[in-house]
């Protein structure tokens, strides 16, 4: 692991109580591991909030075609849960270049807890065997300070599972913990700019917790994954209507990362149907309203549980396919005409209160996204929402209650 | 995007290192951003419904380079118009199997597979094996697999290969992009031959050759070595699983070097039909640096080796004989 750390290369500015980078955790008299500053014996002069990293992650990200990547600042990206399965793959897309194209290196920041330290070293050392050129150094550590420290973007895909007999409340509250700590990190030690997605469930609402505890920085930097049951509501419908997944466009997910979740396809359309040129409206194509009300929402619903079923293992490529896409649109934008769905910090828009975390259709221009305003919602599906908006207040709180 | 589709064969394809290597080929990492495929994917009935699975995770990837995907515990299906087969699945060795029961149970798979290739598939498909024994099982396939030409039958050894630069770039301190040409010779096995002496690293001084950049030769014939040809070992000991993602990255990188050509100046190692170069024995498959354009591969000539080399070399290739004898044996019983 301290071979890892060591391949840090632009670090500017410390932190409050212990230095970490210096063996036993102390600051030496005249001494220190970042150039071009004095400390004396036992203090360190910088108080956390100065001489933090003030980069934008989505100005940082070079899309400018360039024969070598030597002089292009990496990007931190941290992935927490990095021994499991969701960042096994979610890792080598990144390190390969899918997050934020081919002209843009990476530093990777892994955590996870003491008990996966070795598994964390077997993934460190694949890294490596990969020999991806676009991965500038890894870090890999248990330790929440060290693997915050200046990131430009926090995928926090680790969080306490269900276990047997666990009731959402007891999942809540451990969850809350966890988060908790991560929103304080990000606060302490993060870019200001950093770009945080929760996957770790209860998603919503632990990214709630993350922003609150953030407080410095602003709640449209922090967002939850939606985008797999957008992808997944996309893929049912190409599957009825017989094309290919990529000509489904504009479906929309509103609300919570759970069984209240909306998908709503009123809004979006099929490419190249029914002939080339052509575009035409979802229901329109699936022309089968009875499915698209009774079938198709269950279906996206349990589409992570039909995986598991068949494969005797979690949905994990698709999820950090997911995590790609979202991470990917949200810097880099979205094209002309498209929205994505992801789970941002509510305005008032389309009926639900302010200060949730709330899947909308967004539009990502220049590293932020904006609310798709203006869409006609029918009652049915206005009823849906407020059932996930309910939800979600109560999930808030529970959540706020544990936090006092 | 080209409107023409390739049809790529992935066996073993309900197991881990597929599960890695198939979300790389929808990415187009594999055949380049333009290149629309068709996966066949094949495993045995127990694993179909865990396809179905995978099949599902493709689907809700939304992948524009898919354009169709097969899943079949059937051989002649899976081969069927074949233009790229990259067999991954092989029987594993259990606990007490001795290496000539390894690979009897693989001769059996692999001349099943190398008569479907001839039988079924497109008349010139490329055939990386990595199921293992990988080079003998490549041998297999390609003995079985009357009028499909050699040269058309490699296997891996680029995940060696990948993990040795690694070492290099870590000995020296540099990014792996900066080390150059660092080969493996022979067998896919404990006796494979990591050579370092016609690398070179990119320094900020310039191309600087590996043995000038790291002063250390007992480090580069001695643990450099033992820990690329134990590295597989190592990630086992460590994740308690075995290296699926740099396999499959590996995998990737091989045929995409293959199909769409090295850079100037570059080598890489495949396992490839030796022809005597180097002193090997003809007719084996044995791991060489090779440059690739236009869809083949050739080996990389008049390479200097001095006695140390020699011997390694040897080793492993009287390693690749006595398998092949065993296997040649297995086939005609």
């Amino acid at each position: 692991m301290e071979q890892a750390l060591l391949r840090i290369n632009n670090i500017s500015g410390q932190l409050t109580g212990k230095c970490p980078f210096k063996a036993g955790g102390g600051v030496e008299a005249g001494k220190c591991p970042f150039k071009g500053h004095g400390v004396e014996a036992g203090k360190c002069p910088y108080r956390a909030g100065q001489h933090l990293d003030q980069s934008k992650a989505w100005s940082l990200v070079n899309v400018t075609p360039t024969v070598t990547t030597n002089s292009v600042t990496p990007i931190k990206v941290l992935v927490t849960g990095a021994a499991g399965q969701i960042a096994y793959s979610l890792m080598f897309m990144i390190a390969s270049g899918q997050m934020f194209g081919p002209y843009q290196p990476v530093i990777l920041h892994l955590l996870d807890i003491p008990k996966m330290a070795d598994a964390l070293k077997g993934v460190v050392m694949e890294l490596q065997d990969c020999s991806y050129p676009l991965l500038h150094s890894v870090v890999a550590t248990t330790d929440v300070q060290t693997a915050f420290i200046h990131i430009n973007v926090a995928i926090l895909v680790g969080a306490f599972p269900r276990g047997p007999g666990m009731q959402r409340k007891d999942l809540l509250k451990v969850n809350v913990s966890i988060f908790k700590e991560q929103g304080e990190a990000l606060n302490k030690y993060a870019s200001r700019g950093v770009k945080v997605l929760v996957v770790g469930n209860p998603a919503n609402t632990n990214a709630l917790t993350a922003l609150v505890k953030a407080s410095d920085l602003p709640p449209s930097n922090f967002s939850a994954l939606t985008r797999l049951d957008q992808n997944r509501a996309q893929s049912m419908i190409s599957e009825k209507v017989g094309v290919n997944v990529d000509s489904v466009r504009n479906v929309i997910i509103w609300g919570n990362h759970s069984q209240t979740q909306v998908p709503d396809v009123n809004h979006g359309y099929i490419l190249n149907y029914p002939n080339r040129g052509l575009i035409e409206p979802i229901q329109t194509s699936v022309n089968d309203d009875k499915w698209l009300n009774e079938q198709f929402i269950p279906l996206v619903q349990n589409r992570g549980a039909t995986v598991i079923a068949a494969r005797k293992l979690s949905s994990a490529a698709s999820a950090a396919n997911a995590i790609v896409g979202h991470v990917r649109d949200w810097l880099l934008g979205t094209k002309d005409g498209e929205h994505v769905s992801m789970a941002v910090y509510s305005d008032g828009s389309y009926n639900v209160p302010k200060g949730l975390i709330f899947s909308f259709p967004v539009t990502c221009r220049n590293g932020e996204w904006s609310i798709v305003q203006g869409l006609k919602i029918n009652s049915s599906t206005q009823q849906k929402i407020d059932a996930t908006t309910k939800e979600l207040q109560e999930e808030k709180e529970t959540a706020m209650s544990f936090l006092n | 995007m080209s409107n023409e589709v390739i049809n790529v064969l992935i066996t073993g394809a309900a197991g881990q290192i597929a599960y890695s290597l198939i979300f790389n080929v929808c990415k187009g990492d594999m055949f380049g951003a333009d290149q629309r495929v068709k996966l066949h994917l094949l495993d045995i009935p127990l694993m179909v419904d865990s396809l179905k699975g995978v099949v599902m995770e493709i689907q809700d990837g939304a992948y524009p380079l898919v354009a169709d995907i097969v899943i079949t515990a059937d051989v002649k299906e899976a081969f069927t118009d074949v233009h790229y087969a990259i067999l991954v699945g092989a029987m594993p060795r259990r606990e007490g199997m001795e290496r000539a029961e390894l690979l009897k149970a693989n001769a059996a798979i692999f001349k099943v597979q190398g008569k479907a290739l001839a039988e079924h598939s497109n008349k010139n498909v490329k055939v990386l094996v990595v199921g293992n024994p990988a080079n003998t099982n490549a041998l297999i396939a390609m003995v079985s697999a009357n009028g499909v030409p050699k040269e058309n039958f490699t296997c891996l050894t680029r995940l060696d290969q990948n993990r040795a630069k690694s070492q290099i770039a870590l000995k020296a301190g540099v990014n792996v992009k900066d080390v150059h040409n660092v080969i493996i010779w022979g067998n896919h096995s404990s006796t494979q031959y990591p050579d370092y002496r016609c690398g070179y690293i990119n320094l900020a001084s310039g191309k600087t050759p590996i043995g000038t950049a790291i002063k250390d030769e007992k480090w580069l014939q001695g643990d450099f070595i033992s820990t690329v040809q134990k590295r597989g070992a190592a990630v086992i000991a460590a994740r308690k699983l075995s290296s699926a993602a740099s396999a499959a990255k590996a995998i990737t990188d091989h045929m995409h070097d293959w199909v769409l050509g090295t850079a100037e100046g570059e080598y890489v190692s495949m396992g490839v039909i030796s022809d005597g170069s180097y002193g090997t024995s003809e007719g084996l498959i044995f791991s060489f640096p090779v440059k690739c354009a236009n869809g083949k591969y050739t080996i990389v000539q008049g390479l200097p080796i001095d006695d140390f080399s020699k011997n390694l070399i040897k080793t492993t290739n009287d390693e690749l004989v006595s398998e092949k004898t065993t296997a040649l044996q297995f086939l005609s019983e």
